[in-house]
């Protein structure tokens, strides 16, 4: 056990499997000699060499595209997209060749590869460094599509990523990088994909949420004293119903908070799907705190993110309903 | 496949038989679009050289990623045609169970990529399969093909900047049949052209010197050309990358949704002394392996082989739909069971 931030605990992971296995290659601009530019292969080049640990052209097509040739080829790509912002050159890639090619094929071609990208806001980038473009993957089919919400997670869930053999959507919170550090193992261990996190145990209602907007909704919780149950998807895309379920008939409340915007996102999937198997047991509508729908703006970022005041009102909402 | 340095007189042969077989499995199955039984089809006319020629050069030890416009290829290099068919008439016994249109094969173990519509889309995965090789050490080099339409998107810079960066053994194959859909590849007396603009200034096969490496252009009508030029590609890619630019004509519609005769005046004409086929006629008649009367059985012969195989396959069972579902994951998610009962 370490103590380790994000970066250093996903540093960790890819060095655990590409000890293991020398299929596994990772590829995108500065992830060589700088380490990446938040430092997440830091030292894998020196480590692996250039073979295995590849600056590319500055081409996100080109990095997505080469990849998925690569994996199928035998080979377990892991390209590196800088920001998620950045990702859409590669969309047709994505969302064309990655996300169908086991199902056109019919399985004669499997892909699998993790695509890993930093998202979200917390470092003022504006309109190009800062986007939760969760959405635009998890209505792809075939995507696999996680994101997690701290040290611990990061590292297992990347580890059940690269063992899939399937595409993964990897998201990487940017504002949880170096939020904190914990207890991480040195060693491999693997977290379920399909299961979410009961984060913390309560009665009086349910939050679902993910990523980026975990730990805001964990002290939030925690400073007001709310008898919440708080659920931590970890992979929105296919997504843990059970877990959702369960908790949703325990407390007939649900408030679902997530950083990207609301309109069409992924809390409107989640609503939609709890009202069409649980209408009955539930006791409120059911609200959502997301980010703004407008492109995330520059100086005004903490306005456009939810916070405290803004999850406080909807737990109250719920809880006077 | 053939293995020689250079042909065999049964080699030439077979590649003559299969260049008649491509142009009748073509007009037949264009025929049966019109009669319903492909709902689309991709026309060949006019690319039977360069397919023969590349199925020709192919060896065991290189991958082939295709795109739409390439069945010869695969008639050549030797795949059964029970794969082929059941692919192109969707069946029930096609390996990917009629999920992707006509002629978007995927046959891994013969070390052929998955076609994939979006033009050029294949272009960067070709160049990441050329990097396993070189990455596992292996022999052989990859070789793609793709229209000329395919040279102006951001995917075949990308790939070929990739390629040359890294050096790695590919061969990219242009099978320029001067047409994206209407647009001409380069400026053309074509009547219809003094109304719109060319595709490209720049001769196609020189943008390979932009990325570091050589670029070629040969004669898409004569099949042995285009074998010993694709031949010596596949070898001297194993050091260098390198693009080929094969010249023909699209002597049909670019698919069954397409009236080429709203934008261009015909200037190959099947029979006439550009369309492929005549030009292989007249390479074997000149190298004496080919007499009129040989010309005539093998039309004959081949006209009774894909008729049958056509009235096969147009009425062979289609996949059921029970297995629309699997296989869009290894681990199928709970959505996708329940909506199996959706289909109805």
């Amino acid at each position: 056990m370490t103590q380790m931030t994000m970066v250093k605990a996903l540093n960790s992971g890819l060095n655990n499997a590409m000890e293991r296995d020398d299929s596994i290659i990772l590829l995108g601009e500065d992830v060589g000699t700088d380490g990446g530019v938040f430092r997440v292969t830091d030292g894998l080049l020196a480590k692996y060499g250039k073979e295995r640990v590849m600056d590319t052209p500055l081409a996100e097509l080109g990095i997505v595209g080469f990849g998925i040739g690569m994996s199928m080829a035998g080979l377990k790509a892991i390209p590196e997209i800088q920001f998620q912002d950045f990702i859409y050159t590669a969309m047709d890639q994505i969302i064309n060749q990655m996300a169908k090619l086991r199902y056109r094929t019919n399985g004669d071609y499997t892909l699998p590869m993790v695509l890993r990208t930093p998202y979200g806001g917390g470092v003022h980038g504006g309109p190009y460094h800062s986007q939760s473009g969760e959405a635009y993957f998890t209505h792809t089919q075939g995507l696999t599509v996680v994101t997690p919400s701290n040290p611990y997670d990061a590292k297992g869930l990347l580890l059940s990523s690269i063992e899939l053999n399937d595409p993964v959507i990897f998201l990487e919170p940017k504002r949880l990088y170096y939020a904190g550090r914990m207890e991480v193992p040195d060693d491999y261990y693997k977290i379920d994909l399909r299961k979410a996190s009961v984060i913390k145990e309560g009665d009086a209602l349910t939050i679902i949420t993910y990523g980026p907007a975990v730990p805001l909704v964990k002290s939030t919780v925690e400073k007001n004293n709310v008898n919440a149950e708080i659920i931590d998807l970890r992979t929105l895309s296919p997504f843990d119903l059970d877990t959702i379920m369960a908790s949703v008939k325990k407390t007939g409340k649900v408030l679902i908070v997530h950083e990207s915007p609301k309109m069409f996102g992924v809390g409107a999937e989640l609503s939609a799907t709890i009202s069409e198997r649980a209408i009955d047991y539930l006791a409120a509508p059911i609200l959502r705190v997301t980010g703004l729908d407008i492109p995330i703006p520059f100086a005004l970022e903490d306005y456009y993110v939810p916070n405290e005041k803004r999850i406080m009102a909807a737990i109250e909402k719920l809880l006077k309903y | 496949m053939i293995e020689e340095t250079d042909i065999s007189k049964e080699g030439l042969l077979t590649a003559y038989k299969n260049i008649v077989m491509e142009r009748l499995f073509d007009k037949k199955m264009l025929n049966a679009s019109r009669q319903g039984f492909l709902p689309f089809y991709i026309p060949l006319m006019g690319h039977e050289a360069i397919h023969i020629g590349l199925g020709m050069a192919i060896r065991d030890e290189d991958f082939f990623y295709p795109y739409y416009r390439d069945f010869g290829v695969l008639l050549q290099m030797g795949i059964p045609i029970d794969t082929i068919l059941s692919q192109v008439f969707a069946t029930a016994t096609d390996n990917e169970i009629g999920r992707d249109m006509p002629d978007h094969f995927s046959l891994k173990k013969y070390n052929i990529g998955a076609v994939i519509t979006p033009v050029a889309g294949h272009l960067t995965s070709a160049t990441g399969i050329a990097y396993a090789k070189k990455y596992r050490k292996q022999n052989g080099s990859v070789i793609t093909t793709f229209g000329d339409g395919a040279t102006s998107t951001p995917d075949f810079h990308v790939a070929m900047n990739f390629a040359g960066v890294y050096n790695l053994p590919m061969v990219f194959f242009v099978e320029n049949n001067q047409f994206a859909i209407s647009v001409p590849t380069y400026p053309t007396k074509d009547k219809a052209f003094s109304n719109t603009y060319e595709e490209t200034r720049g001769a196609i096969y020189k943008k390979a010197d932009a990325y570091g490496f050589s670029g070629i252009r040969i004669d898409g009508t004569n099949f042995i050309e285009v074998y010993r030029a694709t031949r010596k590609a596949l070898e001297s890619a194993e050091n260098q990358p390198i693009l080929i630019e094969a010249m023909s004509y699209r002597m049909g519609p670019h698919s069954t949704a397409d009236d080429p005769n709203k934008y261009r005046t015909t200037t190959v004409i099947e029979g006439g002394d550009k369309d492929p086929l005549v030009v292989s006629q007249k390479l074997l008649k000149d190298m004496k392996i080919l007499t009129d009367k040989d010309i005539s059985s093998i039309n004959d012969e081949m006209e009774e082989t894909t008729s049958q195989l056509i009235d096969k396959y147009e009425k062979a069972p289609k996949p059921d739909k029970s297995t629309m579902m699997g296989n869009l994951y290894e681990e199928e998610p709970w959505y996708i069971s329940e909506e199996r009962s959706d289909i109805q």
